[in-house]
């Protein structure tokens, strides 16, 4: 008998019965394991109606038994166990015994195989491990690391990049740019042959764990097995030979108020594909991110660069349920209990919005309570099945949580202390995003609609003790002499005359802390902060938009044209200089000489507008459709861009990003895409004029308004 | 994850529309002080919230009168101080 250790970078049913995992062994080899492995699923219901299934599938080489299992909800209960040693057989087998019995309820039906190994072998995807073999085949596996470690050693992938040289939804490349190591070269289109030899080649030298790519789902590996039918020349991606990619069709879907276009997929097997502009959340965090994602949730790492965190924390609720015998239900059992119209304006509400106080301050502090509505969860038991209970044992939401607030909360721990230049920080803070966000959707999944473990009570049982415990923080703030100038959800801003170092605020936070339970962080103390008025009405505050300077001059913002996705770069870049300009401003007087200094600025730059001397690029507008084509009465600038790309045979899809400028005369705008570049000329100067003025307005009006008030005093 | 009931801002916003033909006869210069009125309101959405009343728009009208108030006061303070200069 061999043993080996390294790191499990896969695992999958094997068509043949069991499963099969790749190990990155610590002697650099990649090794395709077998491992004998089967998997259940439950049907539960009238007993009658059991044993007609048991006789329907007792045939199919499955094992049953009758046993009793727990539903997080209902208990415990009499079931169908179905179990297969060919895990690869069991969407059929379950596909199969719903069709014909369909008023039974299933559970564990639909649990990713990998969650399935995970929760049963103690191991975790990207995790070291010991592995005792026979041959190809597993006997033991020994897991040598936690999902959980701060610092988990490095897997030495071999990354292979690839990319055509234009966005293909828009023109026909002519060539793929390949890069590994410090080694780079392209590869011409044509003739196909010499193209499919040379990539093959390549792949099989290289041997990449993943194949990093720009539009290889939605372009590349559809498009070379196109050719490689046509050419008659086998090519085959995946380090396991004896799989075909997996392709998944694309799709338009709506998520969290806006239209989302996902784009088809193609998985590998035995090494990763990532396409980076398929990937949801890559621009966030990136392949570091990803990976950690894959480590705590258990799923692979195709499949999390290309998910929502929604997905990933789904995942965890599964494998806490597993690991604990809980039964997953393939829906959601939960609907809202019935509530009186009292009680439905009691509880049907958000976190707490406060108006901020409008106009410029100084010396503010901005504390945040960390991860608030996970640590809400954890401390104070918050899970569908024991909301309204006294004294429930922990539910299966914070048992989930507990671990992954922890690691997020190390991490940024270590963060605080790193100097921003060394070489850790960008990975730390890549996972602790990572972390972040699956923190972050693991709230709204208690309330969604198609949560497995969601109930909207439990969601509305955190959104009020978030109320609760800002509350607190304010009372807190007011009695030790702070001025409370906004709260926003789980963040406060405060202020007391004298009080300018991030020291003085060290007791607010112990003290409140202290009272709420919940951990609290510094953000920074602001040199100055704005929050401005409605454009509408002067009067009236915004609750979601400030900006200010740090007292190191570091920016934040939030809510302003700078933060806006279908601002352009040009406006962007200009917007940020103002800023920068205020930036060194420490005193009111300071602010003064800046406004000028910013009006100045955005002429100049008016002036090389003008003179078309900015860089087209810069003035690309990116807006996204927000239905298909043929649906608009009155097509935005967006759909009238779609719309000339339409003509010329781009066809664009539901909550697709579409790129134009605004143009002067005709439909107004020109798209970014087409194949004839735009005369320079035909620019509607006065419309990005117009923008650079609101965004200028924007980080002004607030400054102006206080100096006039200030001279008026 | 959607809510069922509508939130402060959004019963304010279906008030305020369903006072715009009051709005509309006012003069210009009314005009100008009713949106100051509504405006003081919005500066207490949160806690007008927290009252969880069936009828929000009564705990506004309490927003209103704070905000008045808080800008007597300050005149008041103004004139103290003003007098107290001018002996």
């Amino acid at each position: 008998m061999d043993e080996v250790t390294g790191w499990l970078l896969d695992v999958y049913a094997d068509q043949e019965g069991g499963v099969t995992l790749w190990l990155l062994a610590d002697n650099d080899r990649r090794l395709r394991l077998r491992m004998d492995f089967s998997a259940t699923f439950y049907a539960a219901g009238e007993f009658s109606l059991l044993r007609q299934a048991w006789l329907y599938i007792k045939d199919k080489g499955v094992k049953l038994e009758r046993v009793t299992r727990r539903d997080l909800f209902l208990g415990e209960r009499d079931v169908l166990a179905v179990t297969t040693t060919n895990p690869a057989q069991l969407p059929k087998l379950f596909a199969d015994l719903s069709r014909q019995f369909p008023s039974l309820d299933y559970y564990d039906a639909d649990i990713p195989l990998s969650l399935r190994f995970i929760a049963l072998i103690d191991t975790h995807l990207l995790g070291r491990c010991r592995v005792q073999l026979n041959g190809e085949w597993v006997q033991s596996i020994e897991p040598l690391s936690t999902p959980w470690e701060i610092d988990p050693l490095p897997l030495p992938l071999r990354i292979l990049h690839i990319s055509p040289d234009v966005d293909p939804a828009f023109r026909e490349p002519t060539k793929l740019h390949i890069k590994h190591g410090r080694g780079e070269y392209s590869l011409s289109l044509t003739p196909v042959r010499p193209l499919l030899i040379g990539l093959k080649a390549d792949i099989k030298r290289i041997d990449p764990d993943l194949i990093l790519t720009d539009y290889g789902d939605t372009w590349m590996f559809p498009q070379i097995e196109k050719w490689s039918q046509e050419s008659g020349i086998d090519f085959n991606p995946n380090r396991d030979e004896n799989k075909a990619v997996l392709t998944r069709r694309a799709g338009s879907y709506f998520a969290y108020g806006q239209v989302i276009h996902r784009g088809a997929q193609a998985h590998l097997f035995g090494r990763w594909h990532i396409d980076k502009q398929n990937a949801m959340s890559f621009g966030e965090y990136g392949l570091e991110g990803a990976m950690e994602q894959a480590r705590v949730t258990g799923l692979g790492v195709q499949e999390m660069a290309r998910k929502s965190p929604g997905a990933g924390i789904t995942a965890m609720q599964m494998l806490t349920a597993l690991r604990n015998g809980i039964m997953v239900p393939m829906q959601k059992t939960q609907a809202e209990g019935t509530k009186t119209l009292k009680e439905l304006i009691s509880a049907d509400r958000g976190g707490l919005i406060y108006q901020p106080l409008i106009g410029v301050h100084q010396a503010v502090a901005q504390i945040d309570f960390s991860s608030m509505y996970p640590a809400i969860m954890v401390k104070h038991n918050i899970s569908p099945e024991t909301v309204g209970k006294e004294n429930a044992p922990e539910g299966l939401i914070p048992k989930t949580l507990r671990p992954l607030v922890e690691k997020r909360l190390m991490l940024k721990n270590i963060l605080s202390d790193l100097n921003p230049r060394d070489c850790r920080v960008s990975t730390l803070k890549a996972r602790a995003s990572a972390l972040k966000w699956l923190l972050v959707v693991c709230f709204g999944y208690l309330g969604y609609k198609n949560a497995r473990f969601g109930k909207i009570e439990s969601h509305e049982a955190v959104t009020a003790t978030s109320r609760e415990l800002m509350l607190q923080a304010k009372e807190v703030a007011e009695a030790m002499g702070f001025k409370v100038l906004h709260m926003y959800i789980d963040c406060l801003f405060v202020q007391q005359d004298e009080f300018e170092r991030s020291s003085h605020f060290t007791p607010l936070m112990d003290a409140i802390e202290q009272k709420t339970g919940i951990p609290i962080a510094l953000e920074g103390v602001f040199k100055w902060v704005v929050f401005p008025s409605s454009r509408r009405d002067k009067r009236v505050p915004i609750p979601n938009q400030y900006f200010g300077a740090f007292q190191d001059g570091t920016l934040k913002y939030r809510g302003i044209e700078l933060r806006r996705r279908d601002t352009t770069t040009w406006v962007r870049k200009v917007q940020l200089a103002a800023l920068q300009i205020l930036a060194q401003a420490d005193t009111m007087d300071e602010l003064s000489g800046s406004v000028t200094d910013v009006l100045t600025l955005a002429e100049h730059v008016k002036c090389n507008l003008r003179k078309g001397d900015v860089p087209l690029e810069e003035l690309v507008v990116r807006q996204k459709l927000s239905r298909e084509l043929d649906a608009y009465k009155s097509p935005s600038p967006a759909a009238r861009a779609a719309l000339q790309l339409r003509a010329f045979g781009k066809e664009v899809a539901a909550g697709q990003s579409i790129r134009f400028m605004y143009t002067r005369g005709g439909p107004g705008v020109h798209a970014w895409e087409l194949e004839d570049k735009l005369d320079a000329r035909r620019l509607d100067t006065k419309r990005y004029c117009t923008l650079l003025d609101r965004a200028i307005q924007t980080v002004l009006a607030p400054c102006q308004s206080q100096l006039s008030a200030n001279r008026l005093m | 994850m959607g809510k069922t009931a509508l939130t402060i801002t959004q019963q304010l916003n279906e008030t305020e529309a369903m006072l715009a033909p009051f709005r509309r006869t006012l003069r210009r210069s009314d005009q100008y002080v009713f949106d100051g009125l509504l405006a003081a309101a919005r500066r207490h959405i949160a806690a007008i919230g927290e009252v969880e009343s069936l009828l929000p728009f009564q705990i506004a009208l309490l927003a209103m009168l704070l905000e008045q108030a808080k800008e007597i006061a300050v005149l008041q303070q103004k004139l103290d101080e003003m007098k107290k200069r001018n002996g």
